[in-house]
């Protein structure tokens, strides 16, 4: 396969027994990109991923990664790549510091040089102060920080970051947001980042591929993607009773869209201008509005308008 | 740190995960790391087999004056091997135990998308056992000497113990990861220690087999522990010779070379 691209793929199958974990995908990611592939628990990121770090053998199809093909050529594809996979893949009973050095001979680094660089990338990810403590007694956090670290001591062409913030809290989320960013702007680092977080997908990935099932259901940049939606998402609260009515009324001003138990949701044809509107024919209708709200088009709609749900884990709808 | 080049895909060395010294050392080291780190794992191999060695030599030491008992002037003596055999089974599962707890947090697959060689990545995992069968061979005859045993070739026969300990602790770890890397789990590396155990006590390890007659003859002879049991232990109660050496190395080192290749197939096979 000869390629332009840090990341390709065509028709990227993946099969356990009866099961199809990834279907037929493709994927173009150009060079110094932030790609997010976005979807929910199962659907089939980490295989992916998996196949495109040579961990898995896909059962058809190809990938090539830094312009090596990942069955033929795997050694060139894991001298090329970084990669963070879920769950902080580290060895509790090793320091941080000795974890980082082991892992830049293993990339064929010598020692010397391995030690100043070591140093300097714990630095960069705020682990200094523990470098020479055992990884057991380091927080969610920490851990996640030091696996970047371990990804990052080869100076590797392309990252692969298999849900990097899941588990984590608010501050270190952000900080790992700061640290991908700061890869891909100062170092020009292509990154494939999986996530079921919208707003990480939303925040971080220049594009995105939105999987469910097993196949890339959307693909494109975050905007474009959302402005394809189309109208803004009018949620409204009602009572139990009249929600059957609210949504016959809704309905004449747009399309229905998935939303929560309790709440009607369509796209508002002619967006903000005729809030008015539906109001006063809910309010004709004699039904009292618990709550209402109007969202542009978010990740979330694209998700709900590609597959008819709701993102797991993401915000309702 | 760079950006993406345009490559054509070629079979050019770069795409082979070549052996390279480096790799295996740094190996090596964490293997040998972890063993020190976690004192429940060699303290057990190193006091169980020694413990085990004093009640049998308590409870069988009238047993050397039965007709066809090898002549040794200590029960120690003639059970030195089979302890040495005995602590490397004790020692050597601890391998494949890493290579599941590595599996289950992970870290496997951080190893695995490093550009080393197979085989090296193998070898490295199993230095640590290797170094502390050697520790175990030192303590042991060290200790056994001290309690009354004799080493009839001397310095040369415990060199001989400690190269066929350091091959058979290979051998043990090799089967281990086998295990764990079919399975990823720690309780079917723990469940298959009895396994061991059983073709310790089916071979002459602690009791020679024509004494026994029987089934339990017919078993130990053809167990291949017997024959490496066999020539470590004349090393130990007659003299150094080189033939057994080679006889008691060889039958070790066989075992070694076909369970690292199980091995390796084993992590190779990881990826399908």
């Amino acid at each position: 396969m000869v390629t332009q691209h840090p990341v390709v793929a065509e028709g990227l199958t993946r099969r356990f027994d009866d099961l199809v974990a990834v279907d037929h995908i493709d994927l173009e990611i150009q060079s110094g990109e932030i790609f997010g592939f976005l979807g929910p628990n199962g659907a089939g990121k980490s295989t992916t991923v998996r196949m495109l770090t040579t961990l898995l053998r896909p059962t058809e199809g190809r990938a090539a990664v830094a312009g090596y093909d990942v069955v033929s050529q795997s050694g060139a594809v894991r001298a090329s790549i970084g990669v963070a996979l879920q769950d902080a893949a580290i060895d509790p009973i090793m320091t941080g510091t000795e974890l980082v050095m082991l892992q830049a001979v293993l990339h064929g680094i010598p020692r010397s040089v391995a030690a100043a660089r070591g140093a300097e990338l714990l630095e960069r990810v705020g682990l200094t102060a523990a470098a020479d403590r055992r990884v057991g007694t380091y927080s969610g956090g920490m851990r996640r920080r030091l696996d970047l670290a371990l990804s990052l001591v080869h100076e590797p062409t392309v990252l692969f970051l298999d849900e990097p913030t899941t588990g984590l809290d608010p501050t270190s989320r952000s900080a790992l947001w700061e640290e991908v960013r700061r890869l891909n702007t100062e170092f020009g680092t292509t990154v494939l980042l999986t996530t079921q977080y919208l707003e990480e997908a939303d925040q971080l990935a220049h594009r995105i591929a939105i999987i469910d099932d097993a196949k890339i259901v959307r693909e494109g940049e975050p905007a474009e993607l959302k402005n394809a939606v189309g109208d803004p998402t009018l949620r409204i609260d009602v009572k139990r009773e009249d929600l059957a009515r609210t949504s016959e009324i809704v309905s004449v001003f747009g399309d229905e869209r998935p939303a929560r138990e309790g709440r009607v949701a369509v796209g508002l044809r002619g967006g903000a201008s005729r809030m008015a509107e539906v109001v006063r024919s809910l309010d004709d209708a004699g039904i009292n509005i618990v709550h209402m709200e109007l969202d542009a088009p978010s990740l979330d709609d694209v998700f709900a308008e590609a597959t008819g749900r709701r993102l797991e884990g993401a915000v309702e709808g | 740190m760079s950006t993406t080049a345009t490559v054509e895909a070629t079979g050019d060395a770069a795409t082979r995960a070549v052996f390279r010294v480096g790799p295996v050392a740094a190996m090596a080291r964490r293997s040998i790391r972890s063993i020190v780190r976690q004192p429940q794992v060699w303290v057990p191999a190193i006091v169980f087999p020694m413990f085990f060695s004093a009640v049998s030599s308590a409870a069988f030491d009238r047993t050397r004056s039965l007709p066809g008992f090898p002549e040794v002037d200590s029960f120690l003596t003639f059970i030195l091997p089979a302890t040495i055999i005995q602590g490397v089974v004790f020692g050597a599962t601890a391998v494949g135990t890493d290579m599941a707890i590595d599996m289950e947090n992970g870290f496997a697959d951080r190893l695995r998308v490093a550009p080393v060689g197979r085989i090296g990545l193998m070898l490295g995992r199993l230095a640590g056992v290797m170094v502390l069968a050697i520790v175990q061979t030192v303590v042991f005859s060290t200790v056994f000497v001290v309690a009354g045993a004799s080493i009839a070739g001397g310095l040369a026969s415990v060199f001989g113990l400690v190269l066929v300990s350091c091959l058979l602790a290979g051998a043990i770890g090799s089967f281990a990861l086998i295990v764990a890397l079919r399975t990823g789990s720690v309780e079917a590396v723990n469940g298959f220690f009895p396994i061991l155990f059983a073709a310790l006590f089916l071979s002459s390890a602690f009791f020679p087999p024509n004494l026994a007659g029987g089934w339990f003859e017919a078993v130990a002879e053809v167990n291949p522990v017997t024959w490496m049991i066999n020539p470590s232990r004349r090393l130990v109660i007659t003299e150094f010779s080189m033939s057994d050496l080679i006889q008691a190395t060889a039958v070790s080192f066989g075992f070694m070379a076909m369970m690292t290749a199980g091995a390796v197939g084993a992590l190779r096979g990881t990826a399908r």
